[in-house]
């Protein structure tokens, strides 16, 4: 039996005619953080719901501590955390009985965690919900989701409405837990300079498809510009293994290309008589580039 | 004791390499100091700790790290600290050549990027 938080093999959904997800496989293992990039539209919310049971895959599996999502039995599910990108709160609570309520599910609830984050987050206890901010709504949100100590977290764009320092404890706060007690964490921001940090692999989707998946190391390292020098007034013709864009300009050419090496470049400057300058690019760059 | 840039192209794996190997080269490291363990770096940096254990993984591979039970991992004690001048130049090599690019696209001579180069060395000489 596997001991892989997430396992997913030829992943497909889709809604009516309307293929949303294709072929997806992949693991998520304890302390993992998995950084999920796409456009609007790209399938992100309904991958992370695949995974989480609410909805079942059209067809292959995602199996979640060995057990298919769509039918997790209880003692399963206690284990999964879940931040979802529109709260749901109870406007008519306050703080302290919103705990409450969700604390009387888990037997695991660390309320020693959780009010300590609440003081250290600036959370409120005696404040009624509806009277909230959308940030500090998402603060509880998440809070929500930490009490039980979930083994694997997932969630859906979980700071769009922090601001900077918020996002920073946030961020910190995933950081000790998957540094201290090898959680294993999903999650999809758009903040991309947020998932540079926390993330050790990352998911790019595009139109349904995991368009590319692994280290974010070696996504740094593979899809680089390279700014291409000839001899010459005119650069000669040459293929670019692996190229994604190209513009030429007289005697220099820029390119932005994937699978990057410097065995690639050796041979490319000699069989082309070029000189390659390459440049490295931030993940936000990465993703622009891919999405040309 | 880094300063490290999450948003850089580089990644954080060869930031943390490339300090350290040009700490210990110079001396600045010397054999025996304590380094930052991965769990500290990572929550003083924000950054994720699986990064910071591949760079000490390789820089033990490489001799340049050793590892202890319990205890922080140190600068090798036969220090390849003083590396072969060879190794210490191959470090140095891209910076160079990024500057001559530079030097030649502003067209500059030669001889005007060594005296450039002399100059700042000697101000930095204190």
């Amino acid at each position: 039996m596997t001991s892989n938080a997430v396992e997913a093999s030829n992943l497909k959904k889709a809604f009516g005619e309307k293929q949303v997800l294709q072929d997806m496989s992949f693991g998520v293992s304890p302390g993992d953080v998995i950084g999920v990039l796409g456009k609007n539209g790209a399938g992100k919310t309904t991958l992370l719901e695949l995974m989480l049971g609410f909805t079942a895959p059209t067809a292959g599996a995602v199996r979640i501590f060995g057990h298919e999502s769509y039918s997790l039995p209880g003692d399963i599910k206690a284990r999964v955390g879940f931040v979802p990108q529109q709260d749901e709160l109870l406007d008519q609570l306050t703080v302290a009985d919103q705990l409450r309520v969700i604390a009387s599910f888990y037997p695991r609830w660390d309320s020693e965690l959780i009010d300590r984050l609440c003081s250290e987050w600036g959370v409120n206890v005696n404040a009624r919900i509806k009277s909230m901010s959308v940030g500090e709504r998402q603060k509880l949100s998440i809070l929500l989701a930490f009490g039980h100590k979930p083994e694997l977290l997932i969630l859906d764009e979980p700071v769009a409405s922090l601001d900077p320092i918020a996002r920073r404890q946030f961020l910190e706060q995933l950081l000790t837990l998957s540094t201290d007690e090898k959680r294993a964490i999903v999650f999809s921001s758009h903040i991309v300079s947020d998932i540079e940090r926390l993330a050790n692999r990352i998911w790019i989707l595009k139109e349904g498809r995991l368009d590319w998946q692994g280290d974010l190391d070696s996504l740094k390292e593979s899809i680089v510009r390279l700014h291409i020098r000839g001899a010459g007034p005119e650069l000669p013709a040459f293929k670019i293994p692996g190229v994604l864009n190209v513009r030429r300009d007289g005697a220099f050419a820029t390119a932005v290309v994937r699978d990057w090496t410097p065995e690639a470049q050796e041979a490319l400057e000699k069989s082309a008589s070029v000189q390659i300058e390459v440049e490295t690019l931030g993940l936000e760059e990465i993703f622009v580039e891919l999405h040309r | 004791m880094f300063i490290l840039n999450p948003q850089s192209g580089i990644p954080i794996y060869r930031q943390i390499l490339e300090q350290v190997r040009r700490m210990v080269a110079s001396g600045q490291l010397p054999p025996g100091t304590a380094l930052p363990s991965v769990r500290d770096l990572a929550l003083r940096h924000t950054i994720n700790p699986m990064t910071i254990s591949r760079a000490y993984s390789i820089l033990e591979t490489e001799g340049l790290l050793e590892r202890h039970r319990g205890r922080p991992m140190t600068v090798a004690s036969q220090a390849k600290n003083h590396s072969q001048l060879p190794k210490r130049l191959q470090q140095i090599g891209p910076l160079v050549e990024q500057t001559v690019v530079a030097a030649k696209q502003l067209e500059l001579s030669e001889a005007e990027l060594v005296k450039a180069v002399r100059r700042e060395w000697e101000q930095n000489d204190d």
